[in-house]
């Protein structure tokens, strides 16, 4: 009896965690794909199926890839150039100087704001009639007439991506700084002793140790940012013209403004098959490598 | 021994720390928006939600879902709620305000899950209507209320030939500009299309830092640039008939007309992301010279702080008659079945809400226009100001709500001004839209 509480035992431990996921994230996911497959109407009574008529409906808009090519752009430039650059910062704080622990608590500010605040602010700051950075500079001489920093959709677009690279480098800097902080000091010195210079040491001694926090930060992001709202929604909604969607905030404007719910929920399926593949294919290749 | 309940106690804080993150996933999308209009959406202010009664036991219950205007009208209804239980005593009356952010998405998760309210206050209805939800509108409320309304706002809960919904208020729109500034630029209020950019080139050589015209094109509000221009140009969006005429000459002279003023720099500088509510901040700083905006429009710029010195007069049109853009929310009925003492209860609610003391207090309160003849001369004859803006509704165009493409057409039209701002085509995006709508 005793052995088979034993065994039950670590079971019993993960059951809450069990059934929390199965509530919270399974069910939800098979009411999402059950509704790509349906009828819904406006007032959101499901009408029976419809097999894939929402998804072949989405996929012959033009708008859909234009959306798509929007997302991939927004999830690369993002993720890519916030690990670099927190990457970059995360070696800067790894050294020791005066100052050091403020320096870190100063790079968790961006992460620590609610994305709303955020995104609000920065479309404050580049605000062509009211925003601060033309004040700013008209104050210190650099420009005299208010510059428009959005005359296109791109430039909003880029503008949105650079906020979104903002919040997204300390959760880099922090999670590369804790597989840093775990190198053991001997490696470098032995390196040193061989007469390696900082280069050679980093792609082959702190690269490589780090790689597993490198992969587990690029993953979860790759997540947030694909499925990111707030910072799109706050500051463009997506406009002009769709030019500054991503799938999430497509569908939700598809959902709730067109009242299109099993089209949006189509969208939402294709989201969660590519985040799906490209999640599980990063992992596989990177961790692959890694046991090489 | 110590050390293995320590790692229960972990183990047991990092599941709970789990399920708290899981409850925290999922962010909902705010907006900074107050609402002084009906039918765009508005920021949660401390929803109080009125506590159901359990004393119900013989009385008929009736549940109201209600909109939230602005901060008051929660109260508003608790009080409204108290008072007419007092007075109808066989009648238990349980109404749940909810802002304008979660209203739809709360009653369609009501509807699916078979528990549809009684009474709804919300903007749209030809959804529910679609759907087979809803009751006549003669079914209940009482001859002598319906008697009440506005014929001209009746007639847009109309489908089929039968009424759907009463309107329970409204909202209509107007131009308003700067005085200070039109004088110093020696230009006239313009009344035609082509005054209107003889007015705005006149501001624009005078005061290079100001917009003479605003603007917005936004998926906020986008629809009613759109219906501006074509009423006031002699299109719609439908014919006589009710069938969609959205690429119309008249329509696709209208936007490309819009489109102009934009392009020559008349404008504020990027209409598809500057709301209606930034726009009346600029005009409250006199950065905006003239903007179409609803009765609001003074106590939202004197909320702000600020000071204008501004006139009101008809939008300018390009065909001889002003036209003014009407937008009203309504009052629906569920079909749940009623027996015939529930329907006399619920007809003795609307009975009891557009009582016109009542009511025209209601409407002050959330500072609208009211939907019913008698609340109109009631309010006139209390406020000069308003009289102005009761003849202005009552006179109104209304957007066809009581389509059921309605949404689609509300979003389409919203692209194709979008899309024209970055060069393209309006007959063929307008071409390309009505193909959409009505194949």
């Amino acid at each position: 009896m005793k052995k088979f509480i034993q065994k039950i035992e670590p079971y019993l431990w993960i059951l809450p965690s069990v059934l929390l996921m199965l509530i919270f994230i399974l069910v939800p996911i098979i009411f999402v794909f059950r509704m790509a497959l349906s009828k819904v109407s406006r007032a959101g009574l499901i009408k029976g199926f419809t097999g894939l008529t929402n998804f072949s409906k989405i996929l012959s808009t033009p708008t859909f890839s234009m959306v798509l090519k929007n997302t991939l752009v927004w999830t690369v430039a993002v993720v890519g150039l916030s690990t670099l650059l927190g990457f970059i910062l995360a070696l800067l704080l790894n050294n020791a100087f005066k100052g050091r622990k403020i320096a870190r608590a100063i790079v968790v500010f961006p992460w620590a704001t609610t994305l709303v605040v955020q995104a609000s602010i920065w479309k404050f700051i580049i605000d062509t009639d009211y925003g601060t950075l033309n004040t700013l500079l008209m104050k210190l001489g650099i420009i005299d007439h208010a510059v428009n920093w959005t005359p296109s959709a791109g430039a909003w677009f880029a503008w949105e991506i650079a906020c979104g690279i903002f919040v997204t480098i300390p959760f880099v800097t922090f999670t590369v700084l804790s597989g840093l902080q775990s190198i053991d000091g001997s490696y470098y010195e032995a390196a040193t002793v061989d007469g390696a210079n900082y280069w050679q040491k980093l792609f082959k001694i702190t690269i490589p140790l780090v790689k597993s926090s490198l992969t587990v930060s690029t993953v979860l992001n790759i997540i947030y940012v694909f499925n990111s709202f707030p910072i799109i929604w706050n500051m463009t909604k997506g406009d002009p013209g769709n030019r500054t969607d991503t799938l999430v905030t497509y569908l939700y404007k598809l959902a709730f403004y067109n009242g299109k719910q099993g089209e949006a929920a189509a969208v939402s399926v294709i989201g969660f098959l590519i985040l799906l593949v490209c999640a599980t294919g990063y992992m596989v290749v990177t961790l692959r490598k890694g046991d090489e | 021994m110590k050390k293995k309940s320590l790692k229960r106690v972990l183990a047991l804080s990092l599941s709970m720390a789990a399920a708290i993150s899981l409850a925290a996933c999922g962010s909902t999308p705010t907006n900074t928006n107050t609402k002084d209009e009906p039918e765009t959406q508005q920021e949660e202010a401390g929803n109080d939600e009125a506590e159901s009664k359990d004393d119900s036991g013989s009385k008929t219950e009736i549940s109201v879902i209600a909109a939230q205007y602005g901060q008051n009208t929660a109260d508003w209804w608790k009080t409204f709620e108290s008072d007419f239980e007092k007075d109808n005593a066989g009648i238990d009356l349980n109404v749940e305000v909810i802002s304008w952010n979660d209203i739809s998405t709360k009653v369609n998760a009501l509807i699916s899950n078979g528990n549809a309210p009684d009474i709804l206050n919300i903007d749209v209805f030809a959804d529910y209507q679609a759907d087979d939800l809803l009751l006549p509108a003669k079914d209940y409320v009482s001859e002598e209320t319906y008697g009440k309304m506005y014929e001209a706002f009746l007639e847009q809960s109309n489908v089929d030939g039968t009424i759907w919904a009463i309107p329970d208020l409204a909202s209509a729109r107007a131009m308003y500009y700067n005085k200070d500034i039109l004088e110093e630029a020696g230009a006239e209020v313009p009344t035609t299309w082509d005054e209107l950019k003889e007015t705005c080139k006149k501001i624009k050589e005078k005061f290079p830092d100001v917009y003479p015209w605003g603007v917005d094109m936004t998926t906020d509000e986008g629809q009613a640039a759109f219906a501006y221009y074509i009423w006031n140009n002699g299109g719609d969006f439908t014919d006589a008939d009710g069938n969609w005429t959205l690429n119309s000459p008249e329509n696709v002279a209208a936007i490309e007309y819009v489109i102009s003023l934009i392009k020559e720099g008349y404008t504020n500088t990027d209409p598809a992301n500057e709301t209606r509510y930034d726009l009346q901040d600029m005009f409250g700083t006199g950065k905006v010279a003239m903007m179409i905006a609803p009765n609001s429009l003074p106590t939202y710029v004197a909320d702000g702080g600020n000071e204008v010195n501004y006139g009101m007069a008809p939008i300018p049109n390009n065909n001889g008659t002003s036209v003014s853009a009407g937008v009203m929310d309504r009052f629906m009925c569920f079909d749940n079945e009623y027996s015939d003492e529930e329907l006399e209860a619920i007809k003795t609610f609307f009975d009891y809400f557009f009582e016109d003391e009542r009511y025209s207090a209601w409407v002050e309160m959330e500072g609208f226009l009211p939907a019913t003849k008698t609340g109109g001369e009631a309010l006139a004859a209390k406020d000069e100001s308003l009289a102005q803006w009761i003849d202005i509704v009552a006179s109104c165009k209304f957007y066809p709500t009581a389509k059921t493409e309605w949404a689609d057409v509300k979003q389409g039209v919203i692209n194709v001004e979008q899309n024209a701002l970055l060069d393209g085509n309006v007959q063929e995006l307008l071409d390309s839209l009505q193909g959409e709508i009505a194949p």
